[in-house]
């Protein structure tokens, strides 16, 4: 005791002080800078990173986290933005979080060809937590390699929603044709409510939506995902067929649009000044609770009938970083994430209307809406993600310039597809 | 300061030796403990300024995504910025930003500054309440200002007390009103800043002089620009330094109110640069913008500290 007490003079301090600044000199080259927090050899915790935002389903998840008895579980929230911008660092750092929270399909696919994901097949092999998900479930989260990467915990779809009530009180129905979908909007407009709404401000990614919705039912999933996967030119015949079509819808939507946001958006439906909204199922936690009951959805109506039928399904989950200290606890902890009671808490504590990938949850307390769902899904032939699940963040932000410019100059179509072209090929090529 | 004083202090204490030898003899008189207390900030300096800075340069001759390791391009990022549409943009609306917050931030700081520079009553509630805006974060001036922007904000709603209905446009979702919206927001900020910098400034100019030229016959005017203005030469070039660091280095406010949008219309250099950067992980092309950036500013200061110092020569 009494050495220590004394022993700190100011030399040792300085020294010590030299030493601390000398560790990040010794290990900053460029790209090989750590910067986790975790101790090393922790093989006995657990770190569980998540990007996970909105109110319900935060608190949903740290609910599941808080009733994991394995190994002593942290989780991190981060902010979506500052996620998505750190992940190949959190991943590449020597010391990653063993698990973390983010969508399935093309970007997870690309984390693992960079050699960044744990191989977790055994979770998806005879008796592991994953072994009884869907066959397509199974083909998304398997990367281009053959090794599963992913675990996905729940997925939602998009529709077009409207209000039962309202709809009842203009005497309306849902259409069944695209034709009938336009004649709808026109009426509605005539009677001075707003057909359509969206909220493209500062989430310019809502206009993709839409496109990728006509792309699928002009086009069909097959074209869609091979143009989102640099395969065919935004200067082709069949995307200027979908800006076309995209073209009479614009004078139908809310001009207010450019200035909301996603939840924004739901304003004029919640006040009856608006009838319809292309948008995830994740938009009824934006309805005030009593409106909740009250909203419904119908699918895109067909436009092509040669093309097979499809709906967007963004599926979420987790994946673990293949630097992981605990590969065995976290596949432990992927494991309970996977489970139908952890799927069947997270969902009903979140109030967002997701859907389980556990065939085990049983869904039968599970809202009439969500059921509805579900059964949409289960009868369509083809599944995409979104626009940026199919392709990546890079891509995304060509669509959001490129289709929020669109819509506010739409006269000059081979323009708008040239210059969408342009910086797409900077993502591809660079 | 320490070895201005020890340098100083020398001749007393030293002798007439040739020059050489009496400048090593100097340095070699300055105490360790001297040399210490300048190498510490020397290093912290080096390692946390310096070092990023050197390394932000040999990424921007590098395409990198993060992970692995970073591939050498040569000058294809340069090349790549004069052909990208969105660069120009930004490139453009850099330029209205520095006429634009400078002109309007330094106009009105010093016509609030001569307003307010004299006794009365009630005159620091003046002074506070237009510096007021300055304690609260450029975020949080783009989120207040967003809420003022919105349809049928306030905004909207004064105009249509003034009957002004026609004019109410979604001020942020308008390419052509846009980037000027997120311009008054931030010139709100900085008026006050720029007042208080004056007003210390007009503190240090001589009554007597003032009055000396209004026995003479001088006008206000000519009082101020011939009389003023001129003994406000130290504190307009610090204002000049620091209008121009800030405009460049303006991003928060931007990113607060229109992240660039609509389609990059409102996109500023420190923008794109983060964007490219940190959203969508170009770490190569978004360093050759942070250069671009770092060039301009350093350009702008030294040509300006240049033609100062000759004019004081």
């Amino acid at each position: 005791m009494s050495t220590s007490s004394t022993g700190l003079s100011r030399r040792r301090f300085l020294v010590g002080a030299a030493s601390i600044g000398a560790v990040p000199l010794l290990a900053s080259c460029v790209g090989s800078g750590s910067d986790a927090g975790t101790p090393a050899g922790g093989a006995t915790t657990l770190t569980l990173q998540s990007s996970i935002q909105d109110t319900g389903p935060k608190a949903a998840l740290q609910e599941v986290v808080a009733a994991y008895t394995g190994q002593q579980t942290t989780l991190n929230s981060v902010a979506t933005e500052q996620f998505r911008a750190q992940l190949s660092t959190y991943l590449s750092s020597s010391t990653p979080p063993d698990v973390l929270a983010w969508y399935a399909g093309s970007v997870a696919n690309s984390y693992a060809q960079q050699g960044l994901l744990l191989d977790v097949s055994d979770l998806w092999g005879p008796g592991g937590a994953c072994a009884n998900f869907s066959p397509a479930l199974r083909a998304l989260s398997t990367s281009s390699d053959g090794k599963a990467i992913f675990v996905p915990t729940s997925y939602y779809w998009w529709s077009i929603f409207y209000k039962k009530s309202a709809f009842a009180q203009w005497g309306i129905e849902p259409p069944t044709t695209w034709d009938g979908f336009i004649a709808l909007c026109d009426q509605l407009k005539a009677r001075g409510i707003h057909p359509l709404t969206n909220g493209i401000g500062s989430t310019a990614w809502m206009t993709s939506g839409w496109f990728d919705y006509l792309n699928l039912r002009i086009n069909g999933a097959t074209y869609h995902r091979e143009l989102l996967a640099g395969k065919h030119s935004f200067e082709d015949k069949q995307v200027a067929d979908v800006l076309d079509q995209y073209r009479r819808l614009i004078p139908y939507f809310h001009p207010n649009q450019t200035s909301w946001d996603a939840q924004q958006a739901v304003t004029p439906m919640v006040n009856n000044e608006a009838a319809m909204y292309l948008v995830g199922a994740f938009c009824t936690q934006y309805f005030p609770k009593e409106q909740q009951d009250d909203l419904d959805f119908f699918s895109v109506p067909t436009i092509n009938p040669g093309v097979p039928t499809a709906e967007e399904a963004p599926t979420d989950g987790f994946f673990a970083a293949a630097g992981s200290k605990n590969p065995q606890g976290a596949k432990d902890l992927l494991s309970y994430l996977a489970s139908a009671k952890a799927q069947q808490t997270y969902i009903q504590k979140s109030g967002s209307s997701n859907m389980p990938t556990s065939p085990e949850v049983d869904t039968t307390t599970f809202s009439p809406l969500v059921q509805k769902g579900i059964a949409l899904l289960n009868s369509t032939q083809e599944i995409t993600q979104f626009f940026n699940r199919d392709s990546s963040d890079a891509l995304q932000a060509t669509a959001d310039a490129a289709l929020t410019k669109f819509l506010a100059n739409p006269a000059d179509i081979p323009a708008a597809q040239r210059e969408w072209q342009a910086a797409a090929k900077q993502v591809f090529t660079s | 300061m320490t070895g201005a004083t020890a340098l100083r202090a020398r001749p007393r204490t030293g002798g007439s030796a040739p020059g050489v030898r009496k400048r090593r003899g100097v340095l070699g008189r300055v105490p360790v403990l001297v040399w210490v207390f300048l190498a510490v900030p020397l290093a912290v300096e080096l390692f946390w300024v310096f070092w990023p800075a050197f390394n932000s340069f040999s990424l921007s001759f590098t395409s990198w995504k993060g992970v692995g390791p970073a591939q050498p391009v040569g000058f294809a990022n340069y090349e790549r910025l004069f052909a990208d549409p969105v660069f120009m943009t930004a490139l453009r609306n850099n330029a209205i930003w520095v006429v634009g917050f400078g002109g309007l931030s330094v106009a009105g700081g010093l016509a609030l500054a001569v307003a307010l520079n004299r006794p009365g009553r009630g005159i620091s509630i003046y002074r506070s309440a237009i510096y007021l805006p300055m304690v609260v974060s450029l975020a949080v001036t783009g989120l207040l200002w967003r809420v003022m922007y919105q349809p049928d904000g306030p905004i909207d709603a004064g105009l249509g007390v003034l009957g002004l209905d026609a004019w109410s446009r979604q001020w942020l979702a308008d390419p052509d009103t846009a980037l000027y919206a997120v311009l008054i927001a931030a010139v709100w900020r900085q008026v006050g800043y720029i007042m208080v910098l004056y007003l210390a400034g007009l503190k240090g100019v001589d009554p007597s002089l003032e009055e000396a030229a209004a026995v003479d016959g001088a006008n206000a005017w000519q009082r101020f620009w011939r009389v003023v203005m001129p003994q406000l030469r130290g504190v307009n070039t610090v204002i000049f330094a620091v209008t121009v660091i800030d405009s460049l280095r303006t991003f928060d406010i931007v990113w607060a109110m229109t992240r660039g949008g609509p389609y990059n219309m409102t996109q500023l250099l420190s923008t794109y640069m983060f964007q490219q950067g940190f959203t969508l992980v170009n770490l190569g092309y978004g360093s050759a913008i942070a250069v671009v950036i770092f060039v301009l500013a350093v350009a702008f200061i030294i040509t300006y500290l240049v033609r100062q110092s000759r004019e004081e020569a």
